[in-house]
This record gives C-alpha cells, sequence and structure tokens, in this order.
C-alpha cells in the first residue's frame, strides 16, 4: 500500500475517532425526549403508560408555546425488556436521533445496562418506572442518570417500617423474583431491616412462570413469619397467594407495586388487604388536578374507567418527568446535553407526584432520585380494586 | 410428613402437566418421526381461547370445548403446512424452524389480543383447598395426573381396539408398508397431531385456572413436556407419563430441599445424563441401526 | 467458480474497510460492529449447521460462555481483551467437547433437545452464581476495550472486530475446501460411508463443535467489551434461534452466506420496529418465508442460479490423472493380504446370525461369500468391517487383529467396502465422493487447512489427481463434476468401488455389486472385477449372481443359518449336496432365479 494512501487512512480514522468519543458536542440537541420501554410482551403495559404521561405532558408544554420556543417531540422505541435492545435504543435516541433527554423503561435490568452507555455519552436519562437502586446510584461521578420514579432503597425502607408496624411477632419474611429487580431488593430490603434492629427470617425466591410456590411458603409459614412483603409480579404474587391457601397460611401482605396490576381479578377474594407501594393512582377520590389528567387520558386514549390506567405511577412519573426536563431545558437556555444536566439539579416545581424542591440535589447522590419517600402512598386490594389506604377499612385500622 | 405429601402432591400435579405435553410429543414422534416444537403454544391457544369465550358470555363449558377443538384444528393445519412440506428431507432444521416461527407468531398474536397480563379462568376446582395428611391442595390438581393417566391408558385401549389407533401403529412401525395396505398415510399422520394438539389444548384449560392464563405460559411448559418425552422415551406412552409425573415430584423436592434455583439447571441436566446412558431414554425403544 | 469466491473476498474486505469511514454516526458504527460479532458466530456455527449437519439450538449458551469468561477475566483478574477473549475461546471450546460427546449416542432432535436444554442450564447457572456470574443483575463494568493494558479506541476496536470476522470467515472457507470440510460433508450425508472409507466421525463432529464453540466463545467475549455490560436475559433460547436463522437465511454450508444472514438479522429489529405490536409476529412470519421460499437460503440460492446460467464443465481431463495402476501399487510389502475369521458368532438379542463361521480369504484371491436370503450374508461383511460387534470369534488382515476395532479404524487398516443399498455422499460431485475415499492417505493436519500452506496444496493436487485416475479406472471420468445422486444407479455402483479403491485397500469387499444391474452392467463389472484383482487386491465379493460368481471367483463360501457349509473352488460348491439343498433343495441354477422373483 503506498504511504500516502496509508496516511490519508489515518487521518480519515482520526476523524472517525474524532466522531466516537462522543462527548464532544457534534452539533445541537433536539427538541426530543426519547424513551425505550418494553412497548410489546408480557410488560407492554409499562410502555404505554409512560407513553400516555409523557405525550399529556408534551401536548400541554406545546400548547403553551413549546421549549426556547421549540416544540418538544416524543420518540419511544421497544425494548421489550431486553437489555441489548434497551442499549441500543440508547445509543439510537442520544446519537442518530440526538434527542435531548431520554426516559427509563420498566425493566430494572435494562436500566441498569443503560447506565453505562448514558453516563458515557453524557446524555440526561430520567427513569419513571424501573426502581432499582443501583441503576441510579452507580457511583459515576457526573452522574447522568436520575429519576422520578420510585428506589428499591426507600422502598423497602417504607414498606418495613409498614411491615414491623402491622407484624405482632415481629418476624417478617421476604418474597422476591428471580430478576434483576427482585435480586437488587434483596440487599436493600435486608439492610431496612438491620436498621431496624430485626433480621428476616425467611427470604424465599422464586422464578417467572412459576406455577406452585407451597415449598417457599411452608418455610415462610415454618420460621413463623406474620407479614410477609412481596417483590412480585402479579401472576407470581397470585400463585404465592393460593400456595399460602392451600397450606393455610394467612399472613399480612405488603408489596412492591409490581402486584398493582391485576393481581384483584387474578386472586378473587384472596387478595383482600393486600396493601401495595405506588406513587400515584386514580382509583378512589380525585382532587381537581388529578381530574383534570383524567379527563385528558380519557380524551386522548380512549379509556373508561380508572381501573384500566394499569401502570398509573408511571404515567405520572413520565409526565412529571417530562415537566421537570423542560424546566431544565427553560434554565440551561440550550438543548444540550450537559448544560440541561447541570440545570437539572436547580429545578423547583410542584409535580402530580411530590411537590419537588429542587428536582435534585447535585451534592448527594442518593439523591439523584427526585421522589422522597414520604410521597410514596400506600394502596390496598379491595374487592378487585387497589384504593388508597386511608380511604378503605383496612387504613381505618391503621 | 406433611411437607413431604405437600411436595409429591404439588408435584403430581405439575408432573401431570408435563406428561400430557409429553404424551402430546409422543403422539406426534410415532406418527411423524417430526413433532411441534412449539407444541406448548397449543396449551396456551385452549387456555386463551377459553378465557375468551367466557368473556363473550358463552358458559364456561362451551367456552372450554371450544378451546379444546380449536387447539386440534391448529395442530392438523400445522401438520399439513408446516411440517408435512419439511418431514420428506435428511435433517430436522426445516419443521423444527417452521413450527418454532408458527409458535412465534401465535404468541405474538395472543399477546395483542390478550395484553400481557394473565387472567384468570374459573373453575370450582380452585375455589376451596382440600387437605390430604396436613398437605392442601386444590381438587382441580389432583384432577391433572389423573387424566395425564386416563388419557395415555385411553391412547393405549384406541390403538389396540379401533381401525385409527391400529392405522397409527401401522403408520409408527412402517409407513411404506402401512401405505401398501391402503393407509392414508397422510390422513392419520394429521390426525396424530390433531389428536396431540387436542390433548395439549385440553392440557391448557385443565392447568390453567391453577397457573392463569397468559400469551407465555406454554413456553416453558412445552421445552420441559418436550424433555420429559425425551428423557421418559418418546416412543413409549407410559414411558412419558411416568417420566412426566416423577420429574415434576423430582422439581418440588429439589425446590424444597436444595433450592428454587437449582430445580431447572438439576432438571436438563439429568435430561442430558439420562440421554447418554439410554439414549433412547428410561422406557424407549431401541432403534437398530441398520447398514 | 473459485474466482467467485475470491472476488467475494475482495468485496468483502472492501466493504469493511469503507463502512467505518462512510458512517453517519457512532450508533451506526456500533450497529455495524454488532454485526461484526453476530457474523463470527454465524461463521462458526456453519460449520456445525451447514457442513456436519448437526443442528445446534444452544449457541446462545455458548455465546453466554464466551460473554461471561471474557467479563469476568477482565472485571476480576484484570486481563487485556485479547487474553480474555482467548481465555473465552478456550473455556467454549472445552465445552463444546462436553457437548459434541452426546452426538455419539444420539442425533438430530435428541441432539437439538440437548443443545436448547445447555443453553438453559448455562442461563440458569449464570443466574445462580451470584458471586462470579452477579446474577440476574449481572456484570457491568466491564473495561474498555484494551490491548496489553492500553484503552484502543473505538476504531481500533472495530478493526480488531472486522479483522476477526475476515479471518473467521477466511478459516472457514479453507476448511470447507481440505480433508476436514470433506469429511464432515461426507458425515452428514452418510455416516456409515464415511466411517467405512476410515473417516473418524466422533472426532469430526467433536471438530465441528468445537470450531462453532470457539467463535461463539471469541464473539461473546467482544461482545461483553462492546456492551460493558451483560446479564443472562441477554442470551436466550430466542438467541439460539436467531443464529440458527442466520446460517438458514444466508445460506448453509456457502461461505458467504451465514455473514450476510447475520447482516439482515442485525437489522432486522430496527426495520421491525415500524411494524410496532406486530413485529415479533413480523419476525415469525419472516422465518416461515424463509423456509419456504428459500430453503437453501440466499447465497445458496443465488449459486443454483449462478451454477444453471453458466455450468461447469461436467467431466474431468483424464490427462491430469495418474492412472491407477500407480496410484494403487503397494510399495514395500507385497500388498496381497489375507483376511482371516475364525468362529464368528453374532447374536441380536435371542437370535443367532451368525454362528461360529470361519472363513479366509487368500492373498490376491477372488473370494465370493454365497448364501440364501437371511444366511448371515450381511451380518458377516458387517461385522468385519465393524460395524456390529461380535458376539465370540476374531478376525484378523494380514496377522492384524480387528476384532474389537471401530469401522474406521478396520478401514484403516486396509479393508475398504461398499454397499448393497448405495451410500453414496449425494450432495457432492463425483470426484469429491473420491476424494473423501482418498483421506486416509492424506497427512496433513488441521493447521495446514486453515491456512492453505504449500504441503496441503501438494497433498490436495495429488489426491486430485489419483482420483482422476480412478475415475477413469471406472469409467466416470466424463462425471467427475456431477453431483453423485444425478447418476444412474448402475454409475453409483461404479462411483462406489472407486471411491473404496481410493482408500488404497488390500483388501476390498463388494457387496452385492451386480444387484440392479443389467446384463451388460454385469459383464462390466465382471471385468472391473478382475481389473481389480489384478493390482494385486484381495477381494471379497457377496453376491448372489452365479454366473459372475462362477466367472471371477477362485473361491466360493456358502453360508447357511449363520453357518458355513461350505468352501472351495466354484466348481466343487456347485455340485456341494448341501448347497444345493440349502437353495430349497434345488440346483444353484433354479436358485438363481428365486433371487430374482
Amino acid at each position: 500500500m503506498p504511504s500516502h494512501m496509508l496516511l490519508r487512512g489515518q487521518l480519515l480514522a482520526a476523524t472517525v475517532m474524532l466522531g466516537l468519543s462522543s462527548t464532544l458536542a457534534m452539533a445541537q440537541q433536539q427538541p426530543c425526549i426519547g424513551n425505550s420501554a418494553a412497548t410489546t410482551g408480557p410488560a407492554a403495559f409499562g410502555g404505554a403508560a409512560i407513553k400516555m404521561g409523557a405525550e399529556i405532558a408534551i401536548d400541554e408544554i406545546n400548547a403553551k408555546g413549546g421549549v426556547l420556543g421549540k416544540k418538544l417531540s416524543f420518540v419511544q422505541y421497544d425494548d421489550a425488556g431486553a437489555p441489548p435492545r434497551g442499549v441500543d435504543n440508547t445509543r439510537r435516541i442520544a446519537l442518530a436521533d440526538k434527542c435531548v433527554a431520554i426516559l427509563g423503561g420498566y425493566h430494572s435490568t435494562v436500566a441498569v445496562a443503560q447506565a453505562e452507555p448514558v453516563n458515557e455519552i453524557g446524555i440526561p436519562y430520567v427513569g419513571v418506572l424501573a426502581a432499582n437502586t443501583k441503576a441510579i446510584e452507580n457511583g459515576a461521578n457526573p452522574n447522568y442518570m436520575f429519576r422520578v420514579s420510585a428506589k428499591d432503597k426507600w422502598v423497602a425502607r417504607f414498606l418495613v417500617e409498614q411491615a414491623l408496624k402491622a407484624s405482632k411477632t415481629g418476624k417478617v419474611a421476604f418474597f422476591y423474583e428471580n430478576t434483576g429487580w427482585g435480586n437488587g431488593a434483596l440487599p436493600d430490603v435486608k439492610d431496612a431491616m438491620a436498621k431496624a434492629g430485626k433480621e428476616l427470617v425467611a427470604t424465599e425466591t422464586f422464578n417467572w412462570n412459576d406455577q406452585d410456590m407451597s415449598p417457599q411458603v411452608i418455610r415462610a409459614r415454618d420460621a413463623g413469619a406474620d407479614v410477609v412483603l412481596f417483590w412480585a409480579l402479579d401472576r407470581e404474587g397470585n400463585q404465592i397467594l393460593r400456595s399460602m391457601d392451600k397450606v393455610g397460611y394467612k399472613p399480612t401482605i405488603i408489596g412492591a407495586w409490581g402486584i398493582a396490576g391485576n393481581l384483584g381479578e387474578l386472586a378473587g377474594p384472596l387478595a383482600d388487604g393486600v396493601e401495595v407501594i405506588q406513587t400515584y393512582t386514580f382509583m378512589g377520590d380525585m382532587d381537581p388536578k388529578k381530574k383534570a389528567l383524567w379527563e385528558k387520558l380519557q380524551a386522548k386514549y380512549g379509556l373508561k374507567q380508572p381501573s384500566d390506567v394499569k401502570m398509573p405511577s408511571g404515567v405520572a412519573n413520565a409526565y412529571d418527568a417530562v415537566y421537570i426536563i423542560a424546566a431544565a431545558i427553560e434554565k440551561a437556555g440550550a438543548f444540550d446535553w450537559k448544560k440541561v444536566h447541570d440545570a437539572l439539579y436547580t429545578v423547583n416545581l410542584d409535580g402530580l407526584v411530590a411537590e419537588y424542591k429542587p428536582a435534585f440535589d447535585a451534592k448527594d447522590p442518593e439523591r439523584q432520585d427526585a421522589i422522597l419517600p414520604k410521597y410514596y402512598k400506600l394502596t390496598v386490594w379491595v374487592d378487585g380494586k387497589l384504593l388508597p389506604i386511608e380511604q378503605t377499612k383496612y387504613g381505618k385500622t391503621n | 410428613m406433611s411437607t413431604f405429601i405437600q411436595y409429591t402432591l404439588s408435584g403430581l400435579a405439575i408432573g401431570g402437566i408435563y406428561a400430557l405435553v409429553a404424551l402430546g410429543f409422543h403422539i406426534m414422534w410415532t406418527a411423524a418421526k417430526a413433532v411441534n416444537f412449539a407444541h406448548g403454544d397449543t396449551l396456551m391457544i385452549g387456555a386463551v381461547l377459553a378465557v375468551l369465550g367466557v368473556d363473550a358470555g358463552l358458559p364456561l363449558w362451551l367456552a372450554c370445548l371450544l378451546g379444546v377443538a380449536a387447539g386440534a384444528l391448529f395442530g392438523i393445519l400445522l401438520e399439513r403446512f408446516a411440517v408435512r412440506p419439511f418431514t420428506g428431507g435428511t435433517t430436522s432444521i426445516g419443521w423444527m424452524l417452521t413450527t418454532i416461527a408458527v409458535g412465534i407468531m401465535i404468541e405474538s398474536l395472543a399477546t395483542m389480543q390478550f395484553g400481557g397480563f394473565s387472567r384468570p379462568l374459573p373453575s370450582p376446582g380452585v375455589e376451596k383447598a382440600v387437605h390430604i395428611m396436613g398437605a392442601g391442595i386444590y381438587p382441580q390438581e389432583l384432577l391433572i395426573p389423573l387424566v395425564a393417566i386416563l388419557a395415555m391408558v385411553g391412547l393405549k385401549f384406541m390403538q389396540k381396539h379401533t381401525l385409527v389407533g391400529r392405522a397409527m401403529q401401522a403408520v409408527a412401525h412402517d409407513k411404506r408398508a402401512a401405505a401398501l395396505m391402503g393407509i392414508n398415510v397422510n390422513r392419520i399422520v394429521a390426525f396424530s397431531f390433531g389428536l396431540a394438539a387436542l390433548f395439549g389444548a385440553a392440557a391448557g384449560i385443565l392447568v390453567a385456572p391453577v397457573i392463569q392464563v397468559s400469551a407465555t405460559m406454554g413456553t416453558l411448559l412445552g421445552l420441559k413436556g418436550f424433555a420429559v418425552a425425551i428423557i421418559g422415551g418418546i416412543t413409549s406412552a407410559p414411558g412419558v407419563v411416568i417420566a412426566g409425573l416423577l420429574f415434576g415430584v423430582m422439581e418440588k423436592f429439589v425446590e424444597g430441599y436444595i433450592s428454587t434455583a437449582a430445580r431447572e439447571i438439576i432438571g436438563f441436566s439429568s435430561m442430558i445424563l439420562v440421554l447418554l446412558v439410554f439414549p433412547q431414554g428410561l422406557f424407549g425403544k431401541r432403534e437398530v441401526l441398520k447398514v | 467458480m473459485r474466482h467467485l469466491t475470491s472476488l467475494g473476498f475482495v468485496v468483502f474486505a472492501a466493504i469493511l474497510v469503507a463502512v467505518p469511514l462512510t458512517a453517519g454516526n457512532e450508533y451506526e458504527l456500533r450497529l455495524f460492529m454488532l454485526f461484526l460479532i453476530y457474523g463470527v458466530i454465524a461463521v462458526g456455527l456453519n460449520v456445525l449447521v451447514g457442513l456436519t449437519g448437526l443442528v445446534s439450538l444452544g449457541q446462545a449458551g455458548l455465546f453466554a460462555l464466551g460473554s461471561y469468561t471474557g467479563a469476568i477475566l477482565a472485571v476480576r483478574l484484570g486481563f487485556d481483551m485479547l487474553s480474555a477473549s482467548i481465555g473465552a475461546a478456550v473455556v467454549s471450546g472445552a465445552f463444546g467437547v462436553l457437548l459434541a460427546y452426546p452426538t455419539v449416542r444420539v442425533r438430530g432432535v435428541y441432539l437439538a433437545v440437548v443443545t436448547i436444554a445447555f443453553g438453559i442450564i448455562v442461563e440458569n447457572v449464570a443466574i445462580e452464581w451470584q458471586s462470579l456470574t452477579g446474577g440476574t443483575t449481572g456484570l457491568s463494568s466491564i473495561p474498555r476495550p484494551n490491548i496489553f493494558g492500553y484503552r484502543i479506541s473505538g476504531f481500533a476496536f472495530y478493526g480488531v472486530l472486522a479483522v476477526t470476522l475476515f479471518l473467521a470467515t477466511l478459516a472457514t472457507y479453507n476448511l470447507k475446501r481440505s480433508r476436514y470440510g470433506r469429511a464432515m460433508l461426507a458425515v452428514s450425508q452418510s455416516e456409515t460411508a464415511a466411517r467405512a472409507l476410515g473417516v473418524n466421525a466422533t472426532a469430526v463432529r467433536t471438530l465441528a463443535f468445537v470450531v462453532a464453540s470457539v467463535t461463539a466463545g471469541i464473539a461473546g467475549s467482544f461482545y461483553a467489551f462492546l456492551n460493558s455490560y451483560i446479564s443472562p436475559d441477554i442470551f436466550t433460547f430466542a438467541d439460539s434461534v436467531r443464529f440458527l436463522l442466520m446460517v438458514i437465511l444466508g445460506g448453509a454450508a456457502s461461505t458467504f452466506g451465514p455473514v450476510i444472514g447475520a447482516y439482515i438479522l442485525t437489522y432486522l429489529p430496527e426495520f421491525l420496529q415500524q411494524f410496532q405490536l406486530w413485529q415479533k409476529f413480523a419476525y415469525g412470519a419472516l422465518l416461515l418465508v424463509v423456509m419456504f421460499a428459500l430453503p437453501r437460503g440466499i447465497v445458496g440460492t443465488l449459486w443454483m442460479l449462478v451454477q444453471r446460467l453458466n455450468p461447469e464443465k461436467r467431466e474431468a481431463d483424464p490427462a491430469e490423472g495418474i492412472s491407477a495402476e500407480q496410484s494403487l501399487r503397494h510399495d514395500v510389502r507385497d500388498g496381497e493380504a489375507e483376511l482371516v475369521a475364525r468362529d464368528l458368532t453374532v447374536r441380536f438379542g435371542g437370535l443367532t446370525a451368525l454362528s461360529k463361521a470361519s472363513l479366509r480369504v487368500k492373498p490376491g484371491e477372488v473370494h465370493a461369500l454365497i448364501g440364501p436370503n437371511g444366511a448371515g450374508k450381511s451380518t458377516f461383511v458387517n461385522t468385519i468391517s465393524g460395524f456390529y460387534k461380535p458376539t465370540e470369534g476374531e478376525f484378523e488382515l494380514d496377522g492384524i487383529q480387528l476384532t474389537g476395532k471401530r469401522s474406521h479404524e478396520i478401514a484403516r487398516i486396509g479393508l475398504a467396502r461398499t454397499f448393497q443399498n448405495t451410500e453414496l455422499f449425494g450432495e457432492l460431485t463425483v470426484l469429491e465422493n473420491v476424494l473423501v475415499g482418498y483421506q486416509q492417505r492424506l497427512t496433513y493436519g488441521i493447521a495446514d487447512a486453515l491456512l492453505r500452506t504449500p504441503r496441503l496444496r501438494r497433498e490436495e493436487r495429488e489426491s486430485r489427481r489419483a482420483a482422476i485416475g480412478l475415475l477413469t479406472f471406472v469409467g466416470l471420468d466424463a462425471y467427475a463434476n456431477e453431483q453423485a445422486r444425478f447418476l444412474p444407479f448402475g454409475l453409483q455402483r461404479r462411483l462406489e468401488i472407486a471411491r473404496a479403491l481410493a482408500a488404497k485397500p488390500r483388501l476390498l469387499l463388494l457387496d452385492e455389486p451386480a444387484a440392479g444391474l443389467t446384463t451388460q452392467e454385469i459383464d462390466a463389472l465382471e471385468e472391473m472385477i478382475r481389473r481389480i484383482a489384478a493390482l494385486g487386491i484381495s477381494v471379497l465379493l457377496i453376491e448372489h449372481h452365479v454366473e459372475l460368481i462362477m466367472a471371477v471367483a477362485d473361491t466360493v463360501t456358502v453360508l447357511d443359518y449363520g453357518q458355513v457349509i461350505a468352501s472351495d473352488t466354484p466348481a466343487i460348491v456347485q455340485e456341494d449336496p448341501r448347497v444345493i439343498e440349502a437353495y430349497f433343495g434345488a440346483s444353484l441354477d433354479a436358485a438363481k432365479t428365486e433371487d430374482v422373483a
């Protein structure tokens, strides 16, 4: 190969390398917000909830003239819950679509996988569902991973507090699914118990699609637990309830929001009294703000009743997240990843789920999360409906 | 003791499903030396259609009947259009991939129709648990292994005493000779696939009240049913049923005494080991190499 | 045709160089890098599926093994990318050997299920072995790609991947054209014939598994470095199906097919996103369409078109060949071999197929073995060629003990055979069939094959010349480049003889070579047997056709109910009352008509 061709090759290679070290802002980022979530497969309702919340917020913002004079747009890609596709989508949104920010999806494993490219590229990521602690608290500095959703660490503390309140013996068992979400929560729950000076009497795990949990249930029963914490989805949650029914075991059950979908339909009366944490719900009485949002959902997506929203927390979190991002762009004065990232720490906002003041705190690595535990809401299954606990008989006894 | 009984009963319930699925694989294999790799999806078809039928206001029994019938029809169509064109070749890649493809399409359709959530199928069999020596179990679960054994006995009876059953055995033994005897081989093979799918759909409906109905409910059951068929010896109907029941019980004891997590590892490893020691499965017939 | 493949490699290299220069953004380039990784898996899997005819639905398991090994070596032990990838290749390769073991006993669907089970086991071990693999949370913070501790740029990493895929494609192409590739194709088309020609089928399958798993392992390790995060749910059954589909879609056994298949299936999810909810359905439908419309894959179909438009010369140039007399001459020892079987007994369950049968083929003679149907002739043939194990008794060739040896070992000692129901490698050409027979005389190794060394070229040239000579010897040189399955039946028989001769046997075993032949063809066969005997090769002839036996045999042995009832010159045997008795109390001439019926 003649030497001048070699040289040219190297020059070209150098230009490509510049392109590859992508933190060098190539061009202005675009006024779009991307999202990688499952829109197909068993958790498609998660992607649908995010889409609803984000689109309504964006419609509202655009109706008022957009951000920095530009209309926002929303791009959603399907990852079907598969981490590699989530990573690909992240890169696509950041590098091909050049969106100014990206919203997270439903699956914790996807969120954990996204942390790497997000921080490498340096695009602000705001999680709106997946609650895995480590996805956001990943040790990176600067950290581009933010979240407007529940965080397992705080959820664990919240639930353990509730559990110990409900328990007569102080013996608590923990049932978690054998996935990134469930396994990620295990240390959080153990820590929360340790902080309360207690230890879990049983930690039981199970896989998706398991049909029968009687061995696990028997072990928890024999350990004497009178409160059981669930990190499960509706389907497996139901199987646990049925196995408990079979072996005649009736503890108090408090769960993370995986069982907020259709547990009531699946388990029937067995679900009554099962408590679930959420960040938002359309069930029960509505205040004017909630009513306004509900009417927009009805009009835009043809929903009939509040229980049609299978993941209300996702809708509200995405709605709030979009407003927070929009406010940050305004503050930054540019569609620029780094500037928006820095501005996110200065946003104050009165949102649907919480009052964010400020939304995030640059000094505290724990405060990449916007929704503080005091805004978590306890709901309870009653007659197939998931109602705010204070509006039910279960709330009154507490 | 009550724990022991609990594991055994729960294991038999799940094992009954494996047995019914494996019985389907046995029927298909003996007829065509090919199977539907997505046989697990026939369970899903039966159960999903039954739930949709109940949604549409049909009485439970009619919805279930329609589910089973649709499952059988699916089996026949699948054989005709996805399996038969590929059974002539030397390798099995053809029908493996086409049946997997059909499975992907059916699962995708079901997800769209049915949503991501699991749905219950009402049944009187899961309203109240019964207790046997301290172990609790739903009557529906007790029914499953019984149905599996009855299905196997029925199949044997049919093969011995009915014309179509004997024709099935003739086809299994030697296709060419059967054709020379005036048996319509294609029709028998189609019938076998239909019968296998009918068992599958019935198994799906039977187990639905216990494990709930979803678009993906059949995937793992199908794979395990296949593994069980191979362990038991795919050429032997009693073999696959016994293997299925034992496999289910083994799983429960692994879950109970080792860990839930080890279940799949131990289950599939034991399948490979069985194959290494008994290439034709525990109860299967050995095929002599012809030169 | 070979020029077309060479051109293919040039174009392929040009594309690999051009892509990074034209990629619009990093995302596009990364997607292409993902394709390169999948390409490596597909190219390796093609050796298993395309050449050896084995189905693996557990390739994602091997991919996962490589991925985890690479990542763990890098994260926990600080290996750089290259050494981590070598480690990954070694670990995956070892599991490939393990996976190949079941093929000794099970094939087809059984094997497919074993591979599925393997994939599921790997996935679950990755989930359970938390301390090592990070469990379901996966392994994150895998270091950026680095070599000898120096972090390399994205472009350099691209270079590593591109070179890997290019070399993997080239190496498998070389493998395919070598004795190993031919042995794989032979084993997949007729294992029986391959073994009878001295091919160690188990070793060949193990090699194929090792190639497929080493490539998957390397690809897995690169994948871990590209993604810098791995978790168990990346490696599912659906991925195994996708890897298999890459090979089938592109064209199994073709050189560039798997690469093209990998390219399409890497970009397909992007394309299918537009179908929203229907994307999985569309994927399934596409898989179905491929199986019906393109069963040979894209490249396979194109290749067929090219061959139709521009057919290769059918015949070989006889001048290129070396005569059979020259190529089959035994150099040092006297080549005429003696086969001795003593008291061979073979029982199948309760049935005694052969009972204390003894037989001696004297050096250089044509020895005929006859007997009524069911007398045990086939059992005898299959026993001395190593396909059945004798229950009692022993047999030897020139004093070398053959009892207990496997068929390919017996073949290598100098016994070649043909088959009653012809067992040709149907999809190989006539010439290639004979080359497989020549196999055991080649000495070059796997490294020579992958690198295409001068030694390989020399030996291959020699074997080709010898093969053409043998085709001329049996009168098939005009069909050299035809696929064997298209030959008329009579010619297929001749091809089997040429193929057996290519092994340079000292004893040739002909199993009913005249069955189904016309009178003229039998005359030609008679003459051919004489010529073979004239080469100094002892012949054991199993035959019904009495005229042929009378004409060529020096000795005739008669089997009845598994026992030898006579053994002498044809004239004497013909008059033996026991022989006449055995043939339903009739004379041999009557027996002949019996057989025809």
